[in-house]
This record gives C-alpha cells, structure tokens and sequence, in this order.
C-alpha cells in the first residue's frame, strides 16, 4: 500500500527518461536538444523553488541566487581544481546547501511580504559582489575560459547529444527526488505550515527548523540546476543570479500551477518555447509575454495544471 | 496533580491580562472556566501552552516546572488545546490532517526518507477520527466542513498528540442551541473514556452548569470565585459581577 | 573599496557638498515613487510591482510635453496627471479583478505590465536612450554653497519633493480622506463596516501613488537620461526604501529614502564597486535588528 504510488512516480519518471534518451536516435534535431537542456535546468530550478512556494507558502523572489551560486561554485571548481565532473557538481551543490543556510538563517522567522523582499536583497547583494568581485568572477563580462572538458563515463560533454542525454538524466533524477521530498512526511509538515502555522507549532512541529530544512533543499536543488546551466553556457554569467532570471522561475511556476508537482516543469516548458517562438516572430517579445501573462492571469486565475486539474475534479463526481 | 499555576500575571502595554492567578486543576478533572468578555480566559490558556511568555509565576505540569519550555515542548510534554476558532489545515483532507498530527506525535515530522503516511499512522488517525465521531467525512477537505465538525477536528488534532490535559477554548462557540449540546456531549463522553484531565471555556451557563464538576471564574484578569456548581450559583460576587449583568443581556 | 578618498571628501566641505546634494536628489526621486508604493500597500495590501512603470512613463511623457510645448512646468503636471490616470485605469482594469486571490497572481499581473510597457515605450519613443536635457529656465549660473557646485536644479527638485512630503504628510494627518486613508491600514475590515466606499477609495490611492511616481519620472528626466527599463532599478530601490522605513509608513519611507539617497551618494567615493550592494547591506542590517523596518507595525 505504501510502495504504490512510489512506483507509480518511479515508473513515469522511468518512461519518460526512456523516452527523451530514445528520441535522438531516431530523430537529431539541434533545436530540440537544445530546448531540453535549457528546460532541464529550468525545471529543476523552477521545481526546487515550488518546494517553498507551493510546498510550504514561502513566497521567494530571490531563489535566483543559488541558481547562480551553483553555476559560478561548479565552473570555478570545474576551472580552479582537477576534480571530476560529478565531485565538482556535488561539491558546487554543497556549497550552494551553505550558502541557503546562511542566507535562510536570516530570512526565515520573517513575514511573508518581508520575507520576499529580503531574499530580493540577498539575491542583489550577491549580484553586486559578483559585478564587484571581478578578479574572481570575472565581473559583468561573466566567468570565461569555458569549462574544462573532462570525460564522465565516456560521455563527452563538449557533443551536444552527450550534454543532452546527462541533462536528462539528471533532470528525471532530480524532479524524481524533489517529488519524494513533497510526498515525505516533511513534504506534509510544510503543507501544515503554509495552511495554518501557529497550529502546526502546536502540534510541536519546530517552525524555524522546518522552514531552514526547507529553503536549504529548495537551494541545493536550484544549485543543481545551475550546475546544468553552467555547463549549457560553458561558464557563468551573472545574469543567472540577477533578479529577472528569479522572475521567470516565479512566472514559470505560476504558469504551471503550484498545487500540482509537474506544474512547474510544464510552466519551464510553455515559457521557454514562448520564448523560442515570440523571439523569432517580433523583437517586442515582452509585449507578447505580458499579454499572455495577462491572459492567464485573468483567464484561469491559476497554473495550466491546476486548471485542468480543478476542472476535473468538479466534472467528475 | 496534574495541572496547576502559581502567582500567574501577563500584561499588554500597562493592562492585566492575567494578574496574579493561581489555580489548581487535579487529575481526571473536569473543569470550566467561566468570566465576562475580556476577563483574559483565552490568554490564560496562551499562557499554558506557551503561545506567550510569562511576566511572572509558574506553570506546573506533573509537578514539573513547564514555564520556560517552547509551545512545542509543553505539546511533547502532554498538555493539549483547541481553539476558540477551529483551527485545522485547510486544503488538507479530515485523514490528512489527522495523519499529519499522528506523524508530528511520533517526532517524525521531519522525515525525508520515508513516502507519507509512516507505518501504523493512517490506523492511528483513523483511530482519533473515530474517538470524535470523524471517521464519517475522512476524506473530506476540511475547508468544506460543517461548522462543528472543523471544530471537531480541532479536538481530534489536539488528541492525535495523546495528551493528558486537553484545553478546550469555548468548544461550542458559534454553535445552535442544539448543537452546543451535542458537541459538549462528545466532549463529556471524551473525557470520560479518555481519562483526561479537561479544562474548557465555555460562555453558555447551562451547558457549565449541567457538564462541570467544577468551575473558576475569572473577572478582570482575576480569579472571582472557584468551587462547584452549587457553590458558584449562590456566591455573591460573582452573581454581581457576572451572572447578574449576563442575565439581563439575555 | 577606497576609503582613504572617502576620508578626504568627508574632511573637503566642498567635497561633502557635492556628494550631499547628489544624494538628496537620489533620495528624494526614491521618497516620491517609495511614498506612492508605500501608500497602496498600506491601504490595499498590495505590493505594486509595476509602480517603476509609472516613474518610466511619467519621465516620457514629461519629454515629449516639453518637446510639444517648451513648459517644463506643464511637462511635470501632465506627467503627473497622465500617470494619475493610468494608475486608476490599471487599478480598476486589471487589480481589481485578483483582488483576494492568490498575491502571486497580483505580481504576475505587475510583471507582465512592466513587460507590456517596456516594449510599448520602444515602440512609441524608440529603444535607444533619450537625454531630456536641462530646461531652458534652469540654464543659468550653479549655486555655490561652501565652495560645493549645486545646480539650480537640484535645489528646485528637492524643494519641490519636500513640499510634497509636507503635503502628504498633513494630508493623511488632517483631512477625512487622510483619516480614512490611515484607518484603512490600519484595519480594513473597519473602513468598509464603516460604509466608505472602497471602490472609490482604492482607485484614489492609486491615483495618488500614481501621481506621484509621474511627477518623480518628470523631475528625474533633465538629470537622468531616459530608457526602456529605467522603471526596474527605481523600483527595487524604492523597495528596499519602503521596506526599510516599514511598510505602510510616510514618515519611514522619507528617511529611509535620504538614508539610502546618502549611502549612495558617498558611497560612491568610499565603495565606487560597491554602491548597490550597500543599499542591500542597508536593509539586511535593518531587517535583522527591526524585523518590521524603522516605523513599520506587523503585517502578515
């Protein structure tokens, strides 16, 4: 009775990993593979960031910041040592886990509006050093000199299919364990938390704890994220840690919808080929943005899934 | 005894809540609190539990000096509360709240290696759903329950955590007059089979009259008068500073 | 990081001069559109993410009436006024409608109308950036105040911010509609037990929040150079100022915004890399001593 919906999620997530590995050798399509890796790092950042929004009722604007931590700590670690590739990302991961937790001991106890608007600053504040700290960062020029090519397992990540099938992977992986997290029993402690706080505290669950636990997870899996990016760009910029980068995790996660897990994956995936799309057709690509942004807005009033999901619900009894 | 206060007192900005209450409430018990608006009952049970620190006194649990424990610890300790507006977890179903009680119970809050529910703890909330008469809507969110039963949940959360003392802030507030008698029935037939000590605040004199074994009020921050029900009814002060002005509002 | 030339000028009055006035206009451009952002927060509870739209167009739309008429006066009224409106159009035409839903909903809405106007102003004034210049009335001989160079200008724009301040301030201190104003931060279940017309109050506010980001856009426009996206860094400024001061507060947002305005003003002697990670060290500092800001009451 408890392994079944743990299979059920371990054998779609299956399915679909055999699916997108399977797709190249049947069809190698440059643009494709390219929108994957960008939707895999995405999604795990956008994913990791509904384990606080929907998951726990914390609103973050400044999540953005250990989406570019993991990026700039893998692609230093990646240029400054010779650990492997996959000692690099965990220790980037790691140090992005640090940096949640310093940053979250500040920002947690706080109220839910200021609470967003500090993790902004923090978000800023990280910016500006990286703007500031050009010796190592390479200021607003980003970090260059690519990232070494070191083989993993065979794969060789300077071959686009290499990169996309360890996106992939990666990606199913990691949706996958951010899926156990919200399905734990930790995962119903944050629900407690978002519907109805002071009770929870009364039934001795510790707030500051779950809530640290929480932005810590969501941290390191944004900084898993940015590892994907770095190795996508072959380095780091700072856009990735500036605030619209966060922006569009929000908007990609409200686009999805928060109550649903894939909501944020399906939100990376629409905003990213309106990207794709409206970039191609107009340069006024934020015009077309807001529009259909308005459009869901007022439309749903909710995420894609959410949508569909409330629908069903009340079509079905 | 199971629960007791010494020299209590908490002020907000100048003003007495709580000033100077000592209490006494012995194990099994079954006690009202009775008092007119803004006698400070709510912040009393605040102060139990620890939603707020103490000016000055005591609160002992089992002999055990609980003052300076968090809200959680006194919960771990045994000393249980619902509230005066039920308070539950909205967009979670009657089970998954119960489960997610039952879970906080055992410690296990924090779990990150197991799939939800644990082991044994969808029996044991469905156990707690049964003991108020839940089990009915289990799967309901509780958002779209009925009145009482969102303050039957209330309850049922508070025993998820097997406590010793259950406080009960005002279990039939906004309830008909027929469904207040339902309610402090289950409430009765709870203490009764659970064996707890229960201490509620209750505004309807009937229902304190007819239930309780025995009754504090409180007036002004201060305790008036405690005792029976007989006693309570023929003791002067609180005829004049209470049940007088309640009779003729009513 | 040079502090030895931030000891310098400290020590130069000429210096200090300079640097103060620089950042007084810096601050009191952040109290004009802080103290509009402020306002519909306390009254609505709404955190307007596209009020740096507001500043962007009034600042555009100050251009093009002193391009049409040589007034900068009319241009800083109509920029006002125009922004007044869209305020009120924005509120009614699209806040209104996620009024008690989700906030994240009422952000998405800002953030595509920052998107919607960024590319508007593109299309209407070009993408490249556009130098009001200084109007013909200010073009005269600067002020010299201990040996510090003050353009006439200057003096005018933070006169014409403190004026406001005092008449906002006396406002929401004296008339009924002040009072309501307050109350209605204060406990909104109140006002409208009361029987004011929300409605009508909410599309006031923004109207006034919306006034005054237009005037802040005009005023900016002779001493900022005009572009898409100039609304963003007012805004996270601003932000920061509104939650330093508290949110809710006047009276917080105007000393926050000097307090920031100064920062950065000498901040650019003593830390020239690091200006803007001052302003955020500012407010992480304040947050973390005074969790509700320097005159904020609890919010949600």
């Amino acid at each position: 009775m408890t392994l079944r919906p743990a299979l059920r999620d371990a054998l779609i997530a299956a399915v679909a990993l055999v699916v997108l590995l399977l797709i190249p050798a049947f069809h190698r399509s440059p643009a494709f593979e390219d929108y994957v890796i960008r939707v895999s790092a995405m999604a795990l950042f956008a994913t990791s960031l509904n384990l606080l929004v929907g998951g726990a009722g914390m609103v973050s604007f400044g999540h953005g910041m250990f989406y570019g931590l993991g990026a700039y700590a893998f692609a230093l670690l990646m240029q400054m040592t010779d650990l492997s590739l996959p000692v690099a990302a965990l220790a980037a991961i790691v140090i992005t886990a640090v940096g949640a937790l310093l940053v979250g001991a500040v920002c947690i106890r706080l109220g839910t509006i200021y609470f967003a608007f500090v993790t902004l600053a923090m978000q800023m504040l990280f910016y500006s050093i990286i703007i500031s700290w050009q010796s190592l960062t390479g200021g607003d020029q980003g970090l260059r000199g690519g990232i070494p090519r070191r083989e993993l397992f065979g794969f060789e990540l300077g071959s686009q299919l290499h990169l996309y099938q360890l996106c992939a992977v990666v990606m199913v992986l990691g949706l996958l364990a951010m899926r156990h997290i919200s399905a734990s029993p930790f995962g119903a402690t944050l629900r407690m938390i978002r519907d109805n706080e002071t009770r929870a505290g009364f039934l001795g669950v510790v707030l500051w704890r779950a809530r640290l636990t929480a932005f810590v997870l969501a941290g390191a899996f944004a900084g898993l994220g940015g590892v994907l990016a770095a190795l996508f760009v072959s380095g780091a910029y700072p856009e990735l840690a500036d605030w619209p980068n966060s922006g569009q995790a929000i908007f990609a996660v409200m686009l999805g919808g928060i109550d649903t897990f894939l909501g944020p994956l399906v939100g990376t995936m629409i905003l990213l080929a309106l990207n794709d799309v409206v970039t191609r057709v107009t340069e006024y690509h934020g015009l077309v943005l807001g529009l259909v942004i308005l459009a869901f807005a007022l439309g749903l009033r909710r995420g894609l899934l959410d949508f569909l999901r409330l629908r069903r619900k009340r079509t079905a009894p | 005894m199971s629960l007791e206060v010494r020299n209590l007192t908490k002020a907000f900005g100048g003003v007495k809540a709580i000033d100077d209450v000592s209490l006494v409430f012995p194990t099994g018990s079954l006690t009202a609190i009775i008092g007119p608006n803004g006698a400070g009952k709510s912040t009393f049970f605040n102060l139990i539990t620890g939603a707020f620190p103490v000016d000055h006194g005591q609160v002992i649990f089992e002999g055990r000096d609980v003052t300076h424990l968090s809200r959680a610890a006194r919960v771990r300790e045994g000393i249980g509360r619902a509230f005066q507006v039920a308070s539950c977890f909205p967009t979670m179903t009657v089970l998954e709240n119960l489960m997610a009680a039952v879970t906080s119970h055992i410690g296990r809050w924090g779990n990150l290696s197991h799939r939800a529910p644990l082991p044994g703890v969808r029996e044991r909330a469905m156990e707690v759903a049964e003991m108020v008469g839940l089990e009915r809507v289990a799967d309901v969110e509780a958002s779209i329950l009925s009145h009482g039963d969102q303050k039957l949940l209330d309850i049922a959360l508070a025993l998820a955590l097997e406590p010793r003392v259950l406080l009960l802030d005002e279990p039939t507030a906004g309830m008909g007059p027929e469904e207040r008698w339902r309610m402090i029935e289950r409430v009765r037939a709870l203490w009764e089979r659970q064996k707890l000590t229960l201490v509620f605040i209750e505004h309807d004199m009937d229902i304190v009259f007819s239930v309780a074994a025995s009754i504090r009020v409180l007036c002004y921050g201060r305790v008036l008068a405690e005792g029976t029900p007989d006693e309570i009814r023929s003791n002067q002060a609180v005829i004049d500073a209470y049940l007088g002005t309640e009779e003729h509002a009513a | 990081m040079d502090l030895d030339a931030l000891g310098t000028c400290l020590t130069t009055p000429a210096c200090v001069v300079t640097q103060a006035t620089s950042g007084l206009i810096v601050g009191m451009l952040l109290f004009l559109v802080a103290a509009g952002l402020t306002l519909i927060f306390g009254v609505l509870k709404i955190v307007n993410f596209a009020h740096g739209t507001f500043y962007m167009l009034g600042g555009y739309v100050a251009f093009s009436t002193l391009a049409l008429t040589d007034s900068y006066a009319l241009a800083v009224v109509a920029a006002a006024l125009a922004m007044a409106l869209f305020g009120v159009l924005f509120e009614r035409l699209l806040i209104a409608r996620v009024y008690g839903s989700n906030v994240l909903m009422q952000l998405l809405i800002c953030y595509a109308v920052v998107l919607i106007f960024d590319d508007v102003v593109k299309i209407v004034w070009g993408p490249d950036f556009h130098a009001m210049g200084m109007p013909p009335a200010f073009q005269v001989a600067p002020l010299f105040i201990a040996g510090g160079v003050v353009p006439p200008f200057y003096a005018v724009l933070i006169g014409i911010a403190a004026v406001i301040a005092i008449v906002l301030g006396a406002g929401l201190a004296l008339t009924r509609l002040g009072k309501t104003v307050r109350a209605a931060a204060h406990n909104p279940a109140m006002v409208s037990a009361l029987g004011v017309n929300t409605t009508m109050l909410f599309a006031i506010v923004f109207a006034v929040g919306g006034a005054l980001a237009g005037l802040a856009g005009a005023l900016a426009a002779p001493v900022r150079s005009l572009s898409p996206g100039m609304g963003f860094s007012i805004l996270i400024e601003s932000f920061i100022v509104t939650v330093i001061g508290g949110m809710g507060s006047i009276a917080g947002a105007l000393v926050a915004a000097l307090v920031i305005g100064l920062l950065r003003g000498f901040g650019t002697i003593g830390f020239p890399m690091f200006t803007d990670g001052l302003t955020y060290v500012a407010m992480i500092l304040i947050l973390v001593t005074r969790p509700h800001g320097l005159f904020g009451r609890e919010v949600a």
